[in-house]
């Protein structure tokens, strides 16, 4: 405090104006840089958050920041320079902190050499001994303006919403740059001649996985190869470089490993309940539902040996039927159990591909028994809707549930009689897993609403 | 001359017209600035108010030269600037130049309005040219020289009154109030006893050159721009053509019919000088402004038919623009 006060005694008027007029514009430019951190903060938040998501690659990341940073300096300094305040109005503030009657605003602002000296000396002691009555830090202290509170409060708000709704953003995230991802990260290690093995594979990986037509199954097989083939690099390599590189592309495989699992379970239970009328779709559902089933293929495996030895086939499609039941006769290997699960990758992959109904053998139903053994050669060219040996072909099925009288008369158990059992009327329309015709040539194009009273016994 | 020193004098003589002037403090004050500031000054007041008595006190106290001059409609031009006259000396005679009223230091036109137009402009040519023509021969005036006009508000009947142009001339127009209660008694008291106040003269017989230190000493008084920028902004302000004036609902625009002329800006300037002085300042600031902005522009701004009509008068316009131009 002594030491302000010699200072500014020593000052002149003109010169105290002018050191009031930096501290002024400091206090604009505080003003400023508190107003807009509280934002700038939450958007570097947003950026760092981002990046560590792996939603924005480090060049965007750092792109995004300079840009953050550059907007925000801006604004600062848009904003403090209207701020700053003149020579003119520094003079009136201290005029007014000292009662001084336009004093120091004469003094700053006047031509000294166009007035007498005489009178400008004897203005500026006058100055100087009003000067006394104020100190500098006391009069013009730095206050946290309101404005600030409010934008602390809006951003920390801000802030807030955003930390919340990352994630429900993050799971709506497609999945494309995970394999854009791994592309990058296959062009990063095919320059390091120890990982070149590995980025081919990559990017072999980044291609399947580019590709719609191949099945899901096949890619998630491939995932986790390669995954444990980078595992295994990654405990190989000493370098910190590739190690980090190789962590990286182990939790991108990791992450897009999880999110088959759980896109293909999805689709299994979807595929999974309700009344199945397309054979089509059908064996879709149950070749998800079997594929999602185990997460291992050993698992898979052994389920499906296990079936095969029981003689359960897969209700479906008669010429994927046919199709499984030709294969399943050239490899005969594939109806003994293998409980060393040693060939489980290839066997696997091919059982996936051409046995979709894995799951459906689980149901208990004997495959020989709807199954044809040998449908002839011909049959495979009929049109949908021709009755050949095996049936309609592209025959649509309705799965009804038998009311349980009519079902324990139709197996001849008659333990179960009721009193109403004669005086009731049952539907004379077909109760059975019958075959429907795809194609009714007559058949009248209004479809009749199936009466209330049934609703309840058909599931 | 030592500001204190004019702070001084200047107190002295307020004080010793205030010894026979009851109140108008302000207008004492305000004819003391004009005269220091080398102005005019016109009175405008009812009868009986003390106008002339003022003026008379104030150039007793100053010690200068006072002449009066009582404008009629038959008042001539050579009544009040003098003639030449023929005369007689050593067997020769010749005609000699016989200075009129208006060769004193302080001068009082008295009901300046009641002479005609030709009278009227003989006395504003001295008043700005400070010198006079009398048969081609220019004559110049005392030093220092103010005229006091006075004029009166009623009894318009068989008046002239001053043209714009010639009102413009005058430095300062001061509205002479009729006294409150209490200055009233203190009149009576005055004037109709046995003791009656006597101004003692401040400045001695040569006062003219210390007359002329102080006003020199006030034009050398400072001012920032900033409040030569006010001062101009004001007197702009009051223009009711220019479009970048207020919005035409102002008073500006709606009452007058012309705005100030550049020597209204002169006369804020000078009398906030010498305001500041009387104060013991050596600088000008916005209060000294604020106090001379009515007397310096009142008569400078014409007002229009319809604020006749309504009433207005000009301090109300003026007191419209000061509250809408900003300081700084």
């Amino acid at each position: 405090m002594r030491t302000s006060t010699d200072a500014q005694s020593r000052d002149s008027p003109e010169q105290w104006v002018g050191r009031l007029v930096a501290q002024l514009r400091n206090h604009a430019l505080w003003d400023s840089l508190l107003i807009f951190s509280p934002p700038l903060l939450v958007a570097i938040y947003l950026a760092v958050y981002l990046y560590r998501g792996a939603w924005i690659a480090p060049i965007t990341f750092l792109l995004l920041s300079g840009a953050v940073i550059g907007v925000g300096l801006l604004a600062v300094v848009v904003r403090t320079r209207p701020l700053i305040p003149s020579v003119r109005s520094a003079a009136r503030l201290v005029d007014e902190k000292t009662k001084a009657k336009d004093r120091f605003l004469t003094l700053a602002t006047i031509d000294v050499g166009l007035w007498p000296a005489a009178l400008v000396g004897r203005l500026r002691r006058e100055a100087a001994t009003l000067l006394e009555r104020i100190d500098f830090r006391r009069e013009f202290p730095y206050r946290i303006k309101r404005s600030f509170y409010w934008s602390f409060l809006v951003s920390l708000i801000a802030a807030a919403l955003l930390h919340l709704s990352m994630p429900l953003m993050g799971s709506s995230r497609r999945q494309a740059p995970a394999y854009e991802k791994l592309s990058e990260l296959a062009e990063k290690m095919a320059q390091r001649p120890p990982l070149s093995a590995l980025a081919h594979d990559l990017r072999t990986l980044a291609m399947k996985l580019e590709q719609p037509n191949v099945a899901d199954q096949e890619k998630q097989t491939l995932i986790h190869k390669t995954l444990e083939q980078v595992e295994k690099q990654q405990k190989k390599e000493e370098e910190k470089e590739s190690r980090a590189l190789l962590g990286e592309a182990s939790s991108t495989l990791q992450g897009l490993e999880q999110q088959s699992a759980r896109s293909q379970q999805k689709d299994a239970e979807k595929g999974g309940g309700g009344a199945q009328s397309n054979p089509s779709q059908e064996g879709q559902g149950e070749g998800k539902q079997s594929q999602g089933g185990g997460d291992s293929k050993g698992e898979l495996n052994a389920e499906r040996s296990k079936d095969m030895q029981q003689g359960q086939g897969a209700r479906g499609d008669p010429k994927e039927q046919g199709k499984e039941n030709q294969q399943s006769q050239r490899d005969g290997k594939d109806n003994q159990p293998d409980p060393s699960n040693k060939s489980d990758k290839d066997t696997g992959k091919e059982l996936t591909g051409k046995t979709p109904g894995g799951s459906q053998e689980k149901l208990g139903r004997s495959r020989s028994e709807e199954i044809p053994q040998g449908a002839p050669p011909a049959e495979r060219f009929y049109q949908p809707g021709e009755q050949g040996k095996e049936g309609v072909k592209g025959a649509r099925y309705v799965t009804v549930q038998l009311p349980e009288e009519l079902a324990a008369d139709s197996k001849g158990e008659g333990a179960i009689s009721k009193p109403s059992k004669e005086t009731r009327a049952y539907p004379k329309a077909p109760v059975s897993n019958a075959p429907l015709p795809a194609y009714v040539p007559d058949a009248p194009t209004e479809k009749q609403q199936l009466p209330l009273e049934y609703r309840g016994i058909i599931r | 001359m030592e500001p204190e020193k004019f702070q001084q004098v200047f107190k002295r003589l307020e004080a010793e017209v205030r010894k026979v002037i009851v109140g108008h403090d302000d207008v004492i004050r305000q004819v003391l600035i004009a005269f220091f500031a080398g102005g005019h000054v016109l009175l405008e007041g009812v009868p009986g108010l003390g106008k002339t008595l003022l003026v008379k006190s104030l150039s007793h106290v100053l010690g200068v030269s006072f002449k009066r001059i009582q404008f009629t409609p038959d008042l001539m031009p050579s009544d009040i600037v003098g003639t030449e006259v023929l005369t007689e000396a050593n067997g020769r005679r010749e005609f000699q130049f016989k200075k009129g009223p208006i060769f004193a230091h302080v001068v009082l036109a008295d009901e300046i309005n009641r002479a005609t137009p030709k009278t009227q402009s003989a006395v504003l040519e001295a008043m700005e040219e400070k010198q006079v023509t009398v048969f081609g021969e220019s004559h110049t005036l005392a030093s220092p020289f103010i005229v006091l006009a006075t004029q009166n508000p009623i009894e318009l009947e068989g008046t002239y009154p001053l043209p714009e142009a010639q009102l413009d001339r005058f430095f300062f127009k001061l509205m002479v109030a009729p006294p409150s209660p209490v200055e009233l008694r203190e009149i009576l008291k005055r004037t109709t006893g046995t003791e009656t106040g006597d101004a003692g003269k401040v400045l001695p017989d040569d006062g003219g050159k210390v007359i002329n230190q102080m006003q020199q000493l006030l034009r050398q008084v400072l001012i920032a721009p900033p409040i030569e920028d006010y001062v101009v902004r004001i007197v702009h302000a009051t223009q009711p053509n220019l479009s970048n004036s207020n919005g035409s609902t102002s008073p500006v625009k709606q009452y007058l019919r012309f705005g100030s002329s550049p020597r209204g800006a002169q006369a804020v300037i000078l009398g906030a000088k010498g305001n500041a002085l009387a104060d013991g300042r050596i600088h000008v600031s916005y209060e000294d402004v604020a106090r001379v902005i009515y007397p310096a522009l009142r008569h400078r701004i014409i007002l229009n038919f319809q604020a006749e009509a309504e009433n207005v008068n000009t301090d109300e316009i003026l007191a419209e623009v000061v509250k809408q131009v900003p300081r700084s």
